[in-house]
């Protein structure tokens, strides 16, 4: 999820805001895949088609409001982007409510209850945990060693110059647009059956993911693994020893100390202005 | 300075006709336009933020939760009056607001947007799975201001505290410090180049535009007599944006008019409550896609179209 | 002020790094009052980095800044601002959405002026620089010459004016703007004793316009004097023919 967020803006610059929106339709498209296609057996499959699906969305709506922003049409961008980007997270999530109505769906399990050692974990959790491990690996390989990875490394660094080297730049700009919503897809995929699926699902992740990338520092990638960590243990530890119930407050206070010791994250860098 | 121009007589005239309006009008139609009224100075108070300063907070609604939740709750567990409790509720939105602002306001404008949205989230929650001390998803029942349930002197009041935010607003906006934020927006670097604190005058802004939410929403708590985690929700931040885009950015009466009609419309679909929803954000797409301005641009457009029609092409202005 | 005798400025051994590169290497610079002072170089020779670093919106990596002997490296932008230290960009940065009139005011506020001061002071500069009747335009729909102008104008407003840095003030710009810009440089010199110090890619201005020129190359100063003088230092000579 915050590899998605980060990846647009280390890319363009932009930060979406309806991430949560695709993150939630990937979850739908997915609990529709399996229960009148697919079947809860090939949910593997299904979280693929899922990711495929709200990769072309994303391209979709970047061609259309995104874009303008770069070709000079628009003056204000961040203004632009921010609204255009809220406006669409409230239009995606009143839509869903009213095709799919304010009801929780439940996809059925991936995988039933397992045990590590003697430690009993949930087989959707397992799954979920190494589906997030493998993509993660996946989209580092693709940025490393691919082409094409190297050129969004390219764009990320230097807009005009990049241009200049005969990259074209608005054409990553939508696949990088496509790649982070349709992580944030295939993450809405994995994670149905925790979160559940319904039109409000994709709010916890997005709040998360938009903590994880502050404390990680802007546009910064190998900062999202330590932060996601260190806030996983915030939590748990707060969860643990003060109380369980007020969990999202440990991250909010832990993202406080940070910003106040490091002002640009763990890993960002005070911007070139001028 | 001309006191008696065709503006200001306008105003005095809209002015005079909100104060007659409750004879007119119903009960149900007065508790409408109330609520119309909090969400009008929500608005423009965002738009001092969002449109005027460039700076994006996602809390606006936050801020008016926790007004009205302070000095509920400061009622109804401590029993302090109401003289004790609304500036209480706004001092604390303040001093949450400045300490926030100190933190994100030092670094890119974007921390803003990004850590103010999650402290709604965490806001919202805290208020939701607290209910022992907030009442949790089922809400709390404030106290009522007049001790009535008839709608017509919370309408004066809300008429009051709507005339009393605009007009701080616009003399914000007249002086020094107005012209410091526009600039601000503008041109950051440049502002700080001419000598402009930038820093400080974005916490200024940051401040002001909180402390008139949490104003607003300690008194709003008090007149609808019940407060609910609903006020935290990201839904209501979302209507603020749309009734200022509607309305119009960085225009004063914008927000006012964003703010009245939409609500108005949306009275009148209130059958259709996702419906109206999605038709108004995929109204706010449009307008920033294709014409930035609003309802108030869309007035002066027709205003100039009308001048030029009426005089002639030899006094017809240049557009730049 | 006095033991400094004539010195405004002084740049000393400033160093500044982006990442690993050297965009400025030990410069030193000194600045007397009333000076109209040239800084010229070939293209990423480092004179915008060191305007940046003298006008606060960079800190040096290492090196001091003093002003009136007084150490100005890590103050605050609009603290320099308010010392006397106005600037002007490459790109003429105005403030957009506002009027000329709106713009010229902004750095008379912010040193404290009073609106009907400031508002005389800048009709009176307005007129000077041909701009009375666009003066309640938005300065989006300027030229970019008379943005250039507009920028330069309004760091006169300034009332305790007395260092102007000045980025390409020529670059782009109409011969007949030129001259409006090289008057009011002359003027606020001779009348206000204002010290200027201006980057330029045109020597034949430069040549006429300042007295003492400092040259940049890579980062390093190489070269320093008059025209003349300086025209004959050999890596200067190399800088600008040898590329």
């Amino acid at each position: 999820m915050s590899m998605g967020i980060n990846f647009i803006y280390g890319i363009m610059k932009v930060i979406n805001w309806s991430m949560g929106e695709f993150f939630m339709i990937g979850a739908f498209v997915q609990y529709i895949l399996l229960t009148s296609f697919l079947g809860a057996t090939y949910w593997y499959v299904g979280v693929v088609i899922s990711a495929l699906i709200v990769f072309f969305l994303g391209a979709l709506v970047q061609r259309l409001l995104i874009k303008p922003m770069f070709v000079g049409i628009i003056e204000a961008k961040m203004e632009y982007a921010t609204i255009v980007t809220i406006a669409m997270a409230i239009f995606l999530r009143n839509l869903a409510v009213l095709i799919g109505g304010p009801y929780i769906y439940t996809p059925p399990d991936y995988a039933g209850p397992t045990q590590i050692l003697t430690l009993p974990i949930s087989g959707n959790r397992l799954v979920a945990l190494i589906g997030a491990l493998f993509l993660l690996a996946l989209f580092y390989y693709f940025i490393k060693k691919s082409w094409t990875g190297k050129a969004f490394q390219g764009v990320a660094q230097n807009r005009s110059g990049v241009q200049t080297a005969g990259v074209n730049v608005l054409k990553y700009d939508m696949l990088a647009f496509g790649i982070g919503t349709a992580l944030a897809g295939a993450g809405g995929a994995l994670l149905a059956p925790i979160f559940l699926v319904h039109p409000m699902c994709g709010l916890v992740p997005t709040v998360r993911g938009f903590e994880i990338i502050v404390i990680a520092g802007l546009g910064s990638i190998p900062g999202i693994l330590v932060a996601g960590l260190t806030l996983g243990i915030a939590e748990s530890l707060g969860s643990a020893f003060i109380n369980p119930s007020f969990v999202d407050i440990y991250g909010f206070i832990l993202l406080v100390i940070i910003l106040s010791i490091k002002p640009y994250g763990l890993f960002g860098k005070a911007e070139r202005e001028v | 300075m001309k006191i008696f121009t065709l503006k200001n007589i306008g105003m005095l005239v809209l002015l005079i006709v909100a104060v007659f309006l409750p004879f007119v009008i119903s009960d149900y139609w007065c508790y409408v336009l109330t609520v119309a009224f909090f969400y009008t100075i929500m608005a423009a108070s965002w738009n001092l933020l969002g449109g005027y300063t460039g700076q994006f907070s996602l809390g606006h609604h936050t801020f008016a939760m926790i007004g009205a939740y302070t000095s509920t709750l400061l009622m109804s567990k401590a029993g302090a009056p109401f003289w004790v409790s609304i500036p209480a509720g706004i001092l604390l939105t303040i001093f949450i607001s400045c300490a926030l602002g100190i933190l994100c306001l030092r670094v890119h404008g974007i921390y803003l947007a990004l850590i103010t949205w999650a402290f709604a989230e965490v806001v919202r929650n805290y208020f939701r799975l607290h209910y022992a001390f907030t009442g949790g998803d089922r809400g709390i029942d404030s106290p009522l201001i007049f001790g009535t349930m008839k709608p017509t002197p919370y309408y004066y009041l809300f008429l009051g505290i709507t005339v009393f935010a605009i007009v701080l607003i616009a003399i914000i906006m007249r002086s020094r410090i107005g012209y410091y934020l526009r600039s601000i927006r503008d041109d950051s670097i440049a502002a700080r180049s001419m000598g402009v604190d930038i820093v400080r005058y974005k916490i200024f802004a940051f401040i002001a535009a909180s402390g008139i939410a949490g104003m607003a929403g300690a008194f709003y708590g008090h007149s609808i007599g019940l407060i609910s985690p609903v006020m935290g929700d990201f839904n209501e931040m979302a209507m603020i944006i749309i009734f200022v885009v509607i309305g119009g950015m960085r225009t004063q009466a914008g927000p006012v008019v964003g703010a009245i009609s939409v609500r108005y419309t949306m009275e009148i679909l209130r059958e259709y409550y996702e419906i109206r929803i999605v038709i108004l954000t995929a109204i706010v797409i449009l307008i920033m896609r294709f014409f930035n301005g609003g309802l108030m641009e869309l007035f002066r457009r027709v205003k100039k179209w009308i001048r030029r029609d009426g005089e002639g092409p030899a006094s017809a202005y240049q557009e730049p | 002020m006095d033991d400094q005798g004539n010195q405004l400025l002084e740049v000393k051994n400033v160093v500044k790094m982006f990442g690993g590169l050297r965009a400025n290497d030990n410069v030193s610079i000194q600045i007397e009052k009333g000076e109209i002072r040239g800084l010229i170089g070939p293209n990423g020779s480092g004179k915008t980095t060191l305007i940046n670093l003298i006008t606060g919106i960079y800190d040096v990596t290492e090196g001091s800044i003093y002003y009136y002997g007084k150490r100005i490296d890590g103050v605050k932008a609009n603290v320099i601002a308010s010392m006397g230290i106005m600037r002007t960009f490459q790109v003429a940065r105005v403030f957009r959405d506002m009027t000329v009139l709106e713009n010229m005011l902004i750095p008379a506020f912010t040193q404290g002026q009073s609106g009907s001061e400031a508002k005389t002071r800048a009709e009176e500069l307005l007129d000077f620089a041909l701009l009375t009747r666009l003066k309640d335009k938005q300065a989006k729909s300027l030229s970019g010459g008379q943005n250039m102008l507009l920028q330069i104008v309004r760091g006169f407003m300034h009332k305790d004016l007395k260092l102007y840095v000045m980025d390409e003030p020529f670059a782009g710009v109409h011969q007949s703007i030129k001259g409006i810009i090289i008057e009011s440089i002359k003027m606020m010199n001779q009348e206000k004793g204002v010290t200027f110090l201006v980057v330029s890619h045109e020597m034949s201005t430069v040549r006429t316009l300042c007295n003492k020129i400092t040259v940049l190359c890579k980062g390093e100063r190489i070269a320093e004097g008059t025209m003349e003088e300086v025209a004959n230092v050999p890596e200067v000579i190399d800088a600008y023919l040898g590329g």
